[in-house]
């Protein structure tokens, strides 16, 4: 059974490899060379000494020189997506071309067979997950270092939720190609059905999984270090934390030549609303979780479909 | 070595005729005492019929006396049969062929031939038989 | 002993029942047709055979066992050829090889082998380039290679051309010869199945109409013609399967039940192609 598994999805594992292949090839060089920036600048140096303000300058250059890339990786959310569905088609061609007639008239049960094609597709699902999530997590560590890991592009790759994301498309493109009953189609609105979820989850529900912390503080003063934070609401705002309309936040003074100058009323406060570094892992365990409970829910609801169809 | 061929529309079943074949195959000398038949395996294989109708064949002539069965070696042409010497085959063979071709000349086609033989040999028989 | 016995079986498809009442016993090793039209129910009764289908009601029992509950130990020793021969077909003959043995315990792979050089195949080819008669051999000897007890065969050879079923009967036969097996097999061609056959099965409108040896079939099945009357008194005695009356004459198609002693019938043997087409509600064909 082994080898007829991995035999009957050669082609997507290959695929699969060469799509890790290719952000390996783009990630990698890139990687090494930011690196020996970031040590050959010091940068590091800056992380503890946030005033210096040449500090701030050679930081604003480092993240502006590596911005372009940051922005690719962005598109790499995509890759689950394709990598799932892909390993879920033989599967559901198998169902599609009346292969499986042939494979469950060998000597191996129906569920033994089912239990097998799911292995091998879930062992090289995580497996490519996990070369994505090591890979970007290794690009982005200087990249960490100053901007945490909880912004959203940055949070897409780290951790565990890379194997939530994968096992999720897999999930849903099969529960859509057994009723569907044709792969295709399945494969296309699967993978659109991902990309909805994770647009929903990114911009909407992951800000909501935790309750952040609030803090407010006089704008002279230095404020909370929210460099690795994930700073969900930042302005001016009242003692009491409540945000100024935004009318409010600057005044018009004439200015010199006659011309209106803007300022900021020196007595206003800022305050945030933010998730702290040392919420990642909550954060990360709950994406994974939600991503994955699904994941699961729909995988043993294909298997159990499949499993009781009539030839 | 024999080989069979099937009418599938004469009516005859599969192994009368494979019994007939081999009944008169030893007549004519095309097989002498001693040769074996082709295997069940062989015959299914080229004329693609059940088995079960080559063995039923075999076992038939067995009982006749025609042929014998050697286990885990195959059927083989009984060895004291009595066949006709080849040259009296010839002989008479050649002497019928001149028979056909003055028949033919005289404006007989085959049914006629078949039916004056047919009326000629039954006299014979019932003489025999009397 | 029986390969396969069937016990008022039956399976439904929403409110349309493709078999039902189906009460059969195939012979071990025999050679039995499965003949009937299509929509007959063949289909549905080898898928309920090999377990790829759940009964609605009544029993199937393969070499004594369940196909669906002891499926672990049914499936080796029941060899299934599917209509239309499904193979994966991207793979080559070596390959799909290895895909049995992967898949099956008893895997002959000189058996596989062997056959595929006798038959002149490379083995190296991709199952999608072979010719449908090719494919349906290699599917065949996928099917013998796991050295099975039942072989069942659905339609094997309705898409292939005359020389492709010829040589792919030859085939099955040879194995035939040279093991114990016994095979059932749905066809059309019931030419084809006359010689290869001895036991009958006869499907339709999703009941079995007839199960028997061939020679028995053929021996007991008359056909009476005689002046025009009534067919009750023959109905009396025996099963009169078919009746047409002409203005002067009625021909009646019999199950004898021992022998017809009216004087005013002449009877007629009648070959297995018309006492299946009688069977099957049609119109009998001269034949061609």
């Amino acid at each position: 059974m082994t080898w007829a598994a991995w035999r009957l999805q050669r082609t997507e594992t290959l695929v699969t490899a060469a799509i890790v292949a290719a952000v390996a090839a783009v990630l990698v060089p890139v990687g090494l060379h930011m690196a020996s920036v970031y040590n050959g600048d010091h940068i590091s140096r800056c992380l503890n000494a946030p005033k210096d303000s040449n500090c701030g300058a050679v930081v604003g250059d480092f993240l502006q020189r590596f911005d372009g890339l940051n922005a690719l990786i962005g598109w790499f959310n995509l890759l689950p997506g394709v990598i799932g569905v892909l390993l879920a088609a033989p599967l559901l061609l198998e169902l599609e071309n009346g292969t499986f007639r042939f494979a469950w008239t060998q000597s191996v049960t129906r569920r033994r067979w089912i239990a097998g094609k799911l292995a091998t597709v879930v062992a090289v699902a995580l497996v490519a997950a996990l070369a994505l999530s090591q890979l970007v997590t290794w690009y982005r560590r200087p990249l960490a270092h100053l901007d945490g890991r909880l912004e959203t592009a940055s949070f897409d790759f780290a951790g565990t939720v890379d194997f939530g994301y994968v096992l999720f498309a897999v999930g849903l493109a099969l529960v859509l190609g057994v009723l569907m009953r044709r792969t295709i189609p399945a494969l296309f609105v699967g993978f659109v059905s991902y990309i909805v979820a994770r647009l929903f989850v990114d911009s909407w529900l992951r800000q909501r999984l935790l309750t952040p912390l609030s803090a407010t503080w006089k704008s002279s003063a230095l404020g909370p270090n929210l460099k690795t934070a994930w700073v969900l609401n930042e302005g001016p705002s009242d003692r009491f934390g409540h945000f100024l309309h935004p009318a409010f936040h600057s005044i018009a003074v004439p200015c010199g030549k006659g011309q209106g100058c803007i300022v900021a009323p020196p007595s206003v406060y800022q305050h945030a609303v933010y998730l702290p570094a040392s919420k990642f892992w909550a954060l990360q365990g709950l994406e994974t979780a939600l991503f994955g409970g699904i994941a699961l829910a729909l995988i043993l609801f294909a298997a159990w479909w499949i499993h009781e169809r009539v030839a | 070595m024999i080989e069979f061929h099937l009418d599938a529309r004469s009516g005859v079943p599969t192994y009368l005729q494979l019994a007939q074949q081999v009944r008169q195959a030893v007549r004519l000398g095309i097989l002498k005492p001693g040769d074996q038949l082709p295997t069940v395996k062989d015959v299914v294989g080229s004329l693609a019929i059940n088995p079960n109708t080559v063995l039923k064949a075999y076992r038939e002539l067995d009982h006749e006396g025609i042929v014998e069965g050697k286990r885990g070696q195959g059927t083989f042409v009984a060895p004291n049969l009595p066949s006709l010497p080849p040259d009296h085959v010839r002989g008479l063979r050649t002497s019928l062929q001149k028979w056909i071709d003055r028949a033919r000349a005289a404006g007989l086609d085959d049914e006629n031939m078949a039916a004056l033989f047919a009326d000629a040999v039954r006299p014979a028989s019932k003489v025999r038989a009397a | 002993m029986s390969a396969l016995v069937a016990s008022r079986l039956g399976k439904r498809y929403g409110s349309n029942w493709a078999l039902s009442e189906c009460t059969l016993d195939v012979p071990s090793g025999s050679v039995t047709a499965l003949v009937g039209p299509n929509g007959a129910g063949k289909t549905t009764l080898l898928h309920l055979a090999v377990g790829l289908t759940r009964p609605s009601t009544g029993t199937v029992s393969v070499l004594g066992r369940s196909p669906i509950h002891d499926a672990a130990a049914v499936l080796p020793s029941v060899g299934f050829v599917a209509q239309d021969h499904p193979l994966y077909k991207s793979l080559s003959i070596a390959d799909t090889f290895k895909l049995g043995r992967s898949l099956n315990k008893n895997w002959d792979d000189g058996f596989a082998r062997a056959r595929i050089d006798h038959l002149g195949l490379p083995l190296s080819k991709k199952v999608g380039q072979l010719s449908g008669g090719q494919q349906a051999q290699v599917a065949l000897t996928l099917a013998l290679a796991k050295k099975p007890e039942l072989l069942l065969l659905d339609e094997p050879v309705a898409s292939l051309d005359p020389l492709a079923r010829r040589e792919f009967m030859q085939s099955l036969m040879e194995v035939v010869a040279e093991r114990e097996l016994t095979v059932l097999l749905s066809s059309h061609i019931i030419a084809d199945l006359e010689r290869v056959c001895d036991h009958i099965v006869i499907l339709a409108r999703g009941r079995t109409q007839l199960v028997g040896a061939i020679d028995d079939v053929v021996a007991k099945h008359r056909l009476l013609t005689g002046p025009r009357s009534d067919s009750a008194a023959v109905a009396r005695v025996h099963n009169v399967i078919r009746e047409s009356h002409t203005e002067r004459q009625t021909t009646l198609l019999v199950n004898a039940n021992g022998h017809v002693y009216d004087s005013c019938w002449q009877l007629h043997e009648v070959d297995l192609e018309e006492i299946v087409l009688a069977y099957l509600g049609q119109r009998a064909e001269l034949s061609a």
